[in-house]
């Protein structure tokens, strides 16, 4: 149980039930709202259990292409859980339940047949601790596309003349050039990255992650463990990306998400998703009372 | 990476394949299962299968699974299959087959083509060399399904052909006549059937699963799932053959009923009052005896509990009094580190060292010449169990939150108060745990008995450690003796050794030495699993209660 | 207290001097009846142990001055007491652990002395034990090979690593990371309590059923093999290699884990790749330890085996049982005495150092692993 999102407490319980009708309306308002890119991934009626712990109630949104998605909310408000169903990682955790349905460019992501490990290609992921492998910098980037057959720098094809090490090293520098460290760890790439600083760590994450190519990259409160100037090495990283990749971020930093998102998300108590806009609208003028509340801080 | 999968996330549907690879699998499974009944004669070697000669019968089997090994390589080669092979099978698998074909063409090239040690390896080097190449040159796809393929069909052929008939045999030339050995087919056969069917499971297994990184996670989780399965298996095996063969000589002639039991009497200031047992137990309340119907171990198990309590009377308090000095007293330096390496390092000591420290060390010094006994191997076991006693507590007390020390600190309370009434209790569940399962392995221990304790093979139940009887009080120093405590005795352990010794029990009334072997074989496991199934199922129910986290 | 890590620049006469002083302001600052009782106790503990070694009956007397004295201390000055209490069973801990090393090669001494040969001219204590074969205690010139139960010991403990390091790491694999939660708490006791069946208990099935049975496979001359005394020994090392190394794996953070898995990998790519390598010090550690265990077990050879020691041939000739090392010394304990009965010590001697070798060094890199993971959180 690591790093899952507890499940909800029942401290936060009332709040679902009592505000449940206004719900119902915002839902339908946000649902019409039509965001600017295509959709890259369609949720449609998601729910979560933990055992019995609901976890998330009947979560549905349309995230768009090439554009930052900040997913806000309390703690154990579902948010990270959301977030580990995009790529299914919740299915390492035996007492999960999912139901409905997540689908990534039209193709349905829980049915069977569905081949995890080109699902995580493309879903790529970066988490709320760094979490580098006690490997050399060069191999924590090639570490993705090695394990897929796409680079092959061992000792049999170096013998047998199937060496990539030209393509490894060009891949090695692309992914560090996007994730901005390049210039930080150029001469020591052969170096253990565990003697990284903890931001550099984080940004070699996302290195890796790069490296294999995704088209989304889903973060789990990529900051949350850093001090804010590398923070802010994160935050414009994010805004570059989301040229070239979707972007859904988890933070419960609102003015981080107002920095940086496109459109925002508001998870409140219950696992239930009670408010999805543009980022502005989200922050100046909601729909639901209970976001303008948590928004403006009077309570989460 | 094939092309067809780029973009999308859900694999073609492949059901057909799938059925026939898992066929496969399954196949090898049976296979597997046969190898293994014919090991233990089960299905005999020299014998028929399924209206065939057994060994025909299996050879069949064999090239058909080996062929069709192959065919799903050569099929996925082509590209009939949708599959994702690698560039190449890999080193490991490649180092494993020519392992395997090394020794095949070694056995061969100096048996078979008769060219002695040096041609049977070069020709050994040389099949494993191609080995190799075959796995790790080609795609993964023909890598890892021919050379494996190829085992099976060579072995077949083998059997199909007639070269080991049921009745082949071979002793090799180089082993001298008093060190000779004679392989067979009914003991090869098997091993070579057994050992095919992992192969080709294997490869059939990452057919299933397409190749690529799927297909060598389903290759591996078979063989690690088999693993423990058979771990398992042995583990129930053993326990259960113990029982049944041990069951009919424990409970020969146990009769329940009121006054049924032998009689003990319990004497207290004066009084004396007898109780009788409802139970009659002859094997675990006779000793050895040629008057009585059945010969038991009673004096084993009394030699068993009074080892028990010594050694736990002697390690506990000063293991747990060393662990709280070196954990809560002594600063965290060199001397805590080197003691818990030397400690470390007695807890793997063999336990004969122990015995032959309290043959040298203990046997000379308790009695005016020198004499193996109970105190001695009370000691030994106790001086056994130290170490693990130190290791546990001292992990136990480690593992007490520092919180728990500063908030009993700040209150005011001395240091000896918070270690009593906050550090000990805490860590107890984890010191009593420890002390469980080291008894457990101590209860069972043998080798340091028979050099600083055992005695006499069979021992009448009027010669059983009376310890409590024996305190002798005088006014010349040494002030209290105990002869029962400077005299050999015996154990459970030590009675079971005592039977493979001496082969025969008639002078002690013992007809079938075997089985009463395995009567206290299972009394034995009894006693001893029970310490451990109580502490485990302690520590289950600590740590369901209390985790510091 | 005793002991302190600090390097002081002044040299140890300066360290001795102000570790007196340290020890004489504790004293000044003891009330005097606790400081009389601690002497007595610890006088009395001291005289205890000399009295025990010279086999004096006075020994009784001086546990009973300890106890009074530590019954006093208890009463009066229970924070004192306890500290000093701790402190002598340490003490006793330390002394006994230490006794054990002196006195196996104090026992060995005289046959090392009287078997010495000539290397280069330089005399090595012991070193006929190593250059003849025959193990012959009973004739005219009696000779005392080690070797035999050397090549037993080697080939034993090879087979049961075969066995046991694979098998087992594989075991722990699969305990710690592939099975399901009812499945694994099902198999990790199991494996537990294969450790707790007693060594007779394997070496009694192993005379009555293996033995017999691996001489009728294989027409052997006689019963007792090193193959399946070590397939058994194997067996019996398994339940060290699983837990030692469940724990190893199992301390690799969920995060990496995670971490490999969330960039498309297989469970089985994550664990060769991220658990394994990471963990391998602790996994190599298991793998040693058990090797220790395989060396030092006795009763399943002793039973197992012929108990006459000599070479078997060729080599590698697993199919022949004779002596090791341990077995040597459990069967012929008894029977034994003088220059013969000092053998078997250095046989015990033999076991004891490679053991102990065996165990600091897996520790040494059970703990470059915590290092390696940075385990200081």
């Amino acid at each position: 149980m690591s790093e899952t999102e507890p499940v909800t407490n029942g401290t936060e319980r009332p709040a679902e039930t009592t505000a449940g009708e206004t719900d119902e309306r915002t839902r339908e308002a946000w649902r019409e709202y039509e965001f600017a890119g295509e959709t890259k991934l369609a949720v449609e009626d998601l729910d979560v259990y933990y055992g019995d712990d609901h976890a998330l109630k009947r979560v549905s949104m349309d995230i768009p292409e090439e554009s930052v998605t900040a997913l806000v909310g309390p703690s154990g408000c579902g948010k990270s859980t959301f977030l580990r169903c995009l790529n299914r990682m919740n299915d390492r955790i035996g007492t999960a339940r999912i139901d409905g349905s997540v689908e990534l460019d039209g193709q349905e992501v829980y049915q069977d047949g569905v081949d995890l490990v080109e699902l995580r290609k493309q879903v790529g992921m970066v988490f709320q601790a760094p979490n580098p492998f006690p490997k050399s910098i060069r191999d924590n980037i090639t570490y993705g596309p090695r394990q897929h057959g796409d680079i092959d720098t061992g000792l049999l094809a170096r013998l047998t003349g199937r060496d990539d090490s030209e393509a490894a090293d060009r891949l090695v520098e692309r992914a560090l050039r996007q994730a901005a460290l390049w210039d930080e760890v150029e001469d020591r790439l052969d170096d253990n990255a565990m003697g990284l600083s903890g931001g550099q760590q984080q940004r070699l994450c996302l290195a890796r992650c790069l490296a294999v190519d995704p088209e989304v990259i889903l973060m789990d409160e990529p900051a949350s463990a850093l001090d804010p100037i590398a923070t802010a090495k994160i935050e414009d990283l994010v805004e570059e990306l989301a040229e070239e990749y979707t972007v859904v971020v988890v933070t419960h930093n609102m003015q981080q998400a107002a920095r940086i998102s496109d459109q925002t998300a508001v998870f409140l108590t219950g696992g239930e998703l009670v408010e999805y806009d543009d980022t502005g609208k989200i922050f100046e003028d909601p729909e639901s009372q209970r976001v303008e509340d948590y928004v403006s801080g009077k309570f989460g | 990476m094939a092309g067809a999968a780029e973009s999308t996330v859900v694999r073609e549907d492949t059901s057909t394949y799938e059925a026939v690879a898992g066929l496969t699998v399954g196949l090898a499974a049976i296979l597997f299962f046969l190898g293994l009944a014919a090991t233990v004669d089960i299905v005999s070697v020299t014998g028929t299968l399924a209206g065939l000669g057994t060994l025909t019968a299996l050879g069949l089997l064999l090239v058909v699974m080996g062929l069709a090994v192959v065919a799903f390589g050569l099929a996925s080669y082509r590209g009939i299959f949708p599959t994702d092979p690698r560039a190449s099978a890999g080193l490991v698998a490649a180092t494993l087959f020519s392992g395997l074909w090394f020794l095949v063409g070694a056995l061969v090239g100096s048996e078979t083509l008769g060219l002695g040690f040096g041609g049977g390896l070069a020709v050994g080097l040389l099949v494993g060399a191609v080995g190799f190449a075959a796995t790790a040159l080609p795609r993964e796809d023909i890598g890892s399904t021919l050379p494996a393929g190829a085992l099976a069909v060579l072995f077949g052929l083998v059997f199909l052909l007639g070269v080991v008939g049921p009745e082949w045999s071979w002793s090799p030339a180089s082993f001298p006549d008093s060190q000779s050995v004679t392989f067979f087919a009914r003991t090869i056969a098997p091993f070579a059937v057994i050992l095919s069917a992992l192969v080709v499971g294997w490869a059939a297994a990452k057919a299933y699963g397409g190749f690529g990184a799927r297909g060598r996670h389903l290759g591996a989780y078979l063989l690690v799932y088999l693993n423990a399965i058979a771990i398992i298996a042995v583990l129930v095996a053993l326990v259960a053959f113990v029982v049944v063969k041990g069951f009919a000589p424990v409970t020969e002639s146990v009769t329940v009923g009121l006054g049924v039991g032998p009689a003990t009497t319990i004497a207290l200031f004066g009084f004396s009052y007898e109780v009788v047992w409802p139970v009659n137990w002859p094997f675990l309340m006779n000793g050895a005896s040629l008057f009585t119907d059945v010969t038991g171990v009673f004096p084993a198990i009394v030699g068993t509990a009074w080892l028990v309590v010594g050694a736990v009377l002697l390690a506990v308090p000063l293991g747990v009094g060393a662990a709280i000095f070196l954990t809560e007293y002594a600063e965290q330096g060199r001397f805590t580190r080197v003691v818990e390496v030397a400690t470390n390092a007695l807890w793997s000591t063999p336990s004969i060292v122990f015995g032959l420290f309290g043959a040298a060390f203990l046997v000379p010094r308790f009695t005016p010449q020198p004499q193996k006994s109970l105190l001695a191997g009370m000691i030994t076991l106790g001086f056994m169990l130290l170490p693990l006693v130190v290791i546990t507590s001292r992990e136990a007390m480690i593992a007490v939150p520092d919180e728990y020390r500063d908030a009993s600190a700040a209150l005011g309370v001395s240091k000896w108060q918070t270690i009593r009434s906050v550090v000990v209790p805490a860590a107890m569940p984890g010191v009593v745990t420890g002390v469980i399962l080291g008894v457990g392995r101590i209860a069972g221990e043998t080798a340091p008995l028979l050099l600083t304790m055992g005695g006499g093979s069979f021992v009448g139940a009027g010669q059983r450690a009376k310890v409590l009887d024996s305190f002798q009080l005088s006014l010349s120093p040494p002030f209290v003796t105990n002869p029962e405590l400077t005299q050999a005795t015996t154990a459970l352990p030590y009675q079971l050794y005592q039977v493979v010794l001496t082969g025969t029990g008639e002078t002690a009334g013992v007809t079938d030495i075997t089985a009463f072997g395995w009567g206290t074989a299972l009394v034995l496991l009894a006693v001893v699993l029970l310490f451990y199934a109580v502490g485990i199922a302690t520590r289950q129910y600590f740590r369901s209660k209390l985790t510091y986290e | 207290m005793a002991t302190t890590n600090e390097r002081d620049p002044d040299g140890w006469q300066a360290r001795l001097a102000s570790r007196f002083a340290r020890m004489g302001a504790v004293v000044q600052d003891t009330e005097n009846d606790a400081v009389a009782a601690g002497v007595v106790g610890a006088v009395s503990l001291a005289g205890a142990f000399a009295g025990f070694l010279v086999t004096s009956p006075y020994t009784s007397v001086c546990i009973v001055g300890f106890l009074l004295s530590v019954g006093y201390g208890w009463v009066r000055h229970q924070e004192l007491a306890a500290k000093g209490v701790t402190m002598a069973m340490t003490v006793s801990t330390v002394v006994i652990l230490s006794l054990i090393t002196v006195f196996i090669f104090y026992e060995a001494w005289p046959i090392l002395q009287d078997r010495s040969g000539q290397v280069l001219g330089v005399t090595v204590p012991g070193l006929e034990l190593f250059t003849t074969t025959a193990w012959t205690p009973a004739e005219g010139t009696p000779r005392y090979s080690m070797l035999p139960m050397i090549q037993g010991t080697v080939l034993v403990t090879i087979i049961a690593t075969a066995v046991a390091g694979p098998l087992g790491v594989a075991a722990a694999l699969f305990i710690s990371e592939i099975a399901p939660a009812p499945v694994r708490e099902v198999v990790k006791p199991g494996v537990e309590i294969l450790a707790g069946i007693p060594s007779i208990v394997y070496g009694f099935i192993g005379f009555t059923v293996l033995s017999p049975w691996a001489s009728d496979q294989f027409d052997l001359v006689g019963q007792g093999t090193y193959l399946f005394v070590g397939i058994v020994v194997g067996l019996m090392a398994l339940p060290t290699v699983v837990s030692v190394a469940e724990d190893a794996i199992n301390s690799v953070p969920e995060s990496m884990k995670s971490g490999s898995l969330a960039l498309g990998t297989t469970d089985w790519q994550a664990m060769t790749t991220i658990t394994l390598p990471t963990a391998f010090s602790g996994v190599s550690a298991a793998v040693l330890l058990g090797v220790g265990r395989a060396i030092g077990e006795t009763m399943a050879a002793t039973v197992m085996l012929r108990n006459t020691p000599r070479v078997a041939e060729p080599l590698y000739n697993v199919f022949y049982g004779f002596e090791t090392l341990t077995s040597l010394i459990a069967a012929n304990y008894g029977s034994s005495s003088g220059l013969q009965k000092d053998a078997l010590f250095v046989a015990g001697c033999i076991l004891f150092v490679s053991v102990l070798t065996l165990s600091i060094g897996s520790q040494l890199i059970e703990e470059r692993m915590d290092h390696d993971l940075g385990r200081a959180e």
